[in-house]
């Protein structure tokens, strides 16, 4: 799989050092998943942290604080040692769709029919209830409502592929538009496209038929 | 093998010389290049704090000793030593090991003011960011088998640690329920030698990189880790507009990455 479109550095900058909206982190760390290229960037980011961590002044702890840490291994240490792997989480489905690993804690909403060929279900992330997350599932060569939005919009293709102004966009890909863009991608003729989007603050739709649906996503 | 690792700068240690464990900031200038503080068992730190007493310490300390009030099993103050990424690794892998809890001591000693502070800064109160900081060095206990030097350094491993308890933090403040396990955290296959050298060649040319930036620049980069502000709140902090902010926090990070880049 040849990824061609990337979240931004200042994203992923932004993904390491716990930044960014729960929404966009969630759409980024599924490309993360399919991307060595970003998770490279993600590890340079990270170390920053690091190197960040180690040049911190040292606070000042409570001070017992060893002592409190050393009995609380005590407690710890009646656990059995593990090194095990993590149980095999099924992956999480929508229906006949098999979604990323990363969804498996979300609460995944049912298909909704938004118009001909055109279907949405609202992904929410417990403890998260500001997280405007969709998975968007569109028939093959149709538009997408035409929208802008107040935050940046992050779009995760899990199958198929659309194309915009900017290009065409594969399984893998992720387009990252910011608030200035206004666009309407067109599902590519082969198949349908299935993707995971999130935006950073209000979604604005354009179209008399997005504007409809509109307080239905309750964005 | 040590080509790369030579190249690392003195602050960090020596990775040339196995037996290193500690070296002190301070005198890092002053002494001979990668000569050994402590002697042990080399790739290996256990047993007794005697390692850690003064007379197993070669290097006078430069300044007088500040009062100490914080930590007791110490035998030096903690923010007097340095602990080179190295050592830092070799005291994780005491842990996974064999539940050393000396290792521990020494990392709780070194990485846990330095969390809270971190924590902090992120805009957490200081007995919640205490308490994470407890939290995530607990975490280091625990998944000290899973740590992979191949992936990070034991400070950036750490950092990631703090960072996901602060989100989960901050998630569980509006829900009760516990946290699912980071996926990430799953065993890896054992580190090949050469990733580990990446990974610390990749750490110690993250630092560097730090350094070169202006002040200027370092404050942008460090806020857009710490500031829990929206870029709003820090441009009229600053009094400049915001448009101004998010173009310093892009050049900031473009130009770190264009050293990172460059040192590569």
């Amino acid at each position: 799989m040849t990824i061609n479109h990337h979240p931004s550095e200042e994203s992923i900058a932004r993904y390491a050092a716990g930044r960014l909206e729960a929404g966009p982190a969630l759409v980024l760390s599924v490309h993360l998943a399919g991307c060595p290229h970003c998770r490279g960037l993600l590890r340079t980011f990270e170390a920053v942290g690091g190197a960040l961590i180690e040049d911190m002044p040292p606070a000042e702890m409570a001070e017992d604080a060893l002592e409190v840490a050393l009995a609380r291994l005590d407690a710890d240490a009646q656990r059995p040692a593990r090194r095990v792997s993590a149980p095999q989480q099924l992956a999480p489905r929508l229906g006949d769709v098999e979604l990323p690993a990363a969804l498996a804690g979300c609460e995944i909403g049912p298909w909704r029919w938004m118009g001909p060929g055109f279907r949405l279900s609202r992904v929410r992330l417990p403890g998260e209830p500001d997280a405007n997350i969709l998975l968007m599932r569109i028939s093959a060569g149709r538009k997408m409502p035409e929208h802008g939005h107040t935050g940046r919009e992050f779009t995760q293709i899990l199958s198929g592929s659309f194309s915009d102004s900017n290009g065409r966009y594969r399984a893998g890909d992720l387009a990252e538009e910011d608030s200035e863009t206004e666009h309407q991608p067109i599902v590519d003729r082969e198949s349908e496209c299935i993707c995971l989007a999130a935006v950073e603050g209000r979604m604005k739709l354009q179209g008399f038929v997005a504007r409809m649906v509109q307080p239905l996503l309750g964005f | 093998m040590w080509k790369v690792g030579r190249r690392l700068p003195t602050l960090y240690g020596h990775p040339a010389n196995p037996d290193h464990r500690l070296s002190r900031r301070r005198d890092a200038g002053k002494k001979k290049p990668g000569r050994p503080l402590i002697r042990g068992v080399p790739g290996r730190v256990t047993g007794s704090m005697n390692a850690l007493e003064p007379s197993a310490v070669s290097v006078k300390p430069v300044a007088p000793r500040p009062p100490r009030r914080v930590v007791r099993m110490s035998t030096a103050p903690p923010d007097e030593m340095t602990l080179s990424p190295e050592a830092q690794v070799r005291l994780v892998a005491a842990i996974a090991a064999s539940a050393d809890r000396q290792a521990y001591a020494i990392l709780f000693r070194h990485f846990a003011p330095r969390v809270k502070t971190f924590l902090m800064r992120s805009g957490l109160p200081a007995l919640t960011a205490e308490e994470l900081a407890q939290e995530t060095l607990l975490s280091v206990w625990r998944k000290a088998s899973y740590f992979d030097p191949g992936r990070a350094g034991v400070a950036t491993w750490i950092f990631t640690i703090a960072r996901n308890l602060r989100i989960d933090h901050l998630r569980q403040q509006r829900r009760r329920d516990v946290q699912e396990e980071d996926p990430s955290e799953e065993a890896d296959a054992p580190p090949t030698g050469e990733a580990v050298l990446i990974t610390a060649e990749r750490e110690a040319i993250v630092r560097r990189a730090l350094t070169q930036l202006s002040d200027e620049q370092a404050t942008v980069v460090k806020l857009s880790y710490f500031g829990e502000k929206p870029h709003s709140e820090i441009a009229s902090e600053l009094g400049i507009p915001i448009g101004t902010v998010k173009s310093r926090i892009r050049l900031a990070m473009l130009r770190l990455r264009a050293l990172v880049d460059d040192l590569r």
